[in-house]
């Protein structure tokens, strides 16, 4: 984690330009959460550099078990690694708004033309559309760690497609609720860790 | 109305959810029983946050503009910005013992997990709109057209919204 905050800072955007990335993102992220998380992982990961793919979906779990709304949680500790409290607070309201704006303009807008069906037509085409896009950044979102549990070995790699199944099936089949898999699928992989991994790899692994 | 009664019923929902529609149970109990909203705002609020930008968690400021005017959806934007607070504290305990390999696979562990989980949740979402031919289609070319990075998820939305409309 300090690697990266060093690497943060070298690059050491100014809060205009990080109010800037998320009002882009804020003004753009039509579609939902998952639309909302693929425009901000290109945004800081892939177009600013600002985070690498591990330590976006590392800052990623941490916005899972917090409570409230993950992606708000998410953008706020995004902005704080950046440049502290102001930073964070700077990318919160350059997400919240445009969109919040958008949202009240339509809420407004929208009682006028919810009977339309062309409306709810075209919501059926925009949802699996959705679908697919999360599809692409649940699989960004997975690769880092399954490269990192590849390279350990082949049977910590078997391990960590378990958790991914195990926590699909357990949400999926039985109802458990969100924090339960989470902090389970956590605990399991820590006390997997802990016992297996080689004393020699503490420290500069990461 | 008691408009902040009423942000403390949208605050305390949100402080116990982890997602963007986890606080619905709760305001849902909270707001019926004190006879505040009606099922029909909250299912209009729900389809409008659709369509609009941002997180799915957003849909909480429709539904307090339907029921409590702008004072109420603005007060709810600070409301629901409070909670998330609480990752800045929990990175900090990260930040201490991250190097550990415990800690580092309870990470591991916990990010895979939420991979999973996203995944049930967009399951569920697409079984909500129907699978049938014409979705499985839509799915994989959006799916192709974002591998492809040659247009914008935004573009690729309304292209499959549009699909949708010639389509019928």
């Amino acid at each position: 984690m300090g690697e990266q905050q060093e690497r943060s800072k070298q690059i050491d955007p100014g809060l205009f330009a990080l109010f800037g990335a998320w009002f882009l993102i804020g003004i753009q992220s039509f579609g939902g959460g998952a639309t909302t998380l693929l425009l901000i992982q290109r945004s800081v990961v892939e177009r600013h550099g600002w985070f690498s793919d591990e330590a976006y979906t590392r800052d990623f779990a941490i916005s899972q078990i917090t409570p409230g709304i993950n992606i708000l949680a998410l953008t706020l500790l995004l902005g704080w690694r950046l440049r502290g409290l102001a930073g964070g607070f700077t990318a919160l309201v350059g997400l919240l708004l445009p969109s919040v704006t958008i949202t009240l303009g339509l809420t407004a807008g929208y009682a006028q033309v919810r009977t339309l069906a062309v409306v709810q037509t075209a919501l059926h085409g925009a949802i699996p559309a959705t679908v697919g896009l999360s599809l692409v950044l649940a699989a960004s979102m997975a690769r880092p760690f399954l490269r990192e549990s590849y390279q350990m070995s082949h049977s910590m790699l078997l391990f960590s497609v378990a958790l991914l199944v195990g926590s699909s099936l357990l949400m999926g089949l039985w109802n458990v609720p969100v924090v339960v898999v989470l902090l389970g699928a956590g605990l399991v992989s820590g006390l997997v860790f802990w016992f297996t991994l080689p004393e020699s790899r503490e420290g500069p692994a990461a | 109305m008691n408009l902040l009664v009423y942000c403390w019923l949208v605050f305390k929902s949100s402080l116990f959810s982890f997602s963007g529609l986890g606080n619905l149970p709760m305001l849902y109990a909270d707001l019926l029983n004190l006879g505040w909203a009606t099922e029909q705002q909250f299912a209009e609020a729900l389809t409008i946050s659709k369509i609009s930008p941002g997180p799915t968690g957003l849909w909480v400021i429709c539904l307090s503009y339907l029921i409590a005017g702008l004072p109420g959806a603005l007060l709810s934007v600070i409301a629901i910005s409070i909670p998330p607070l609480l990752a800045l504290l929990l990175a900090r305990v990260y930040q201490r013992i991250g190097q550990h390999h415990a800690m580092r696979g309870f990470i591991h562990g916990m990010a895979l997990g939420a991979v999973g989980i996203f995944l049930v949740a967009m399951a569920e979402v697409w079984h909500s709109s129907g699978v049938h031919l014409a979705s499985v289609v839509m799915v994989i070319a959006s799916v192709l057209l974002a591998l492809s990075r040659l247009l914008h998820p935004v573009v690729i939305l309304a292209l499959a919204a549009v699909v949708a409309v010639v389509w019928s």
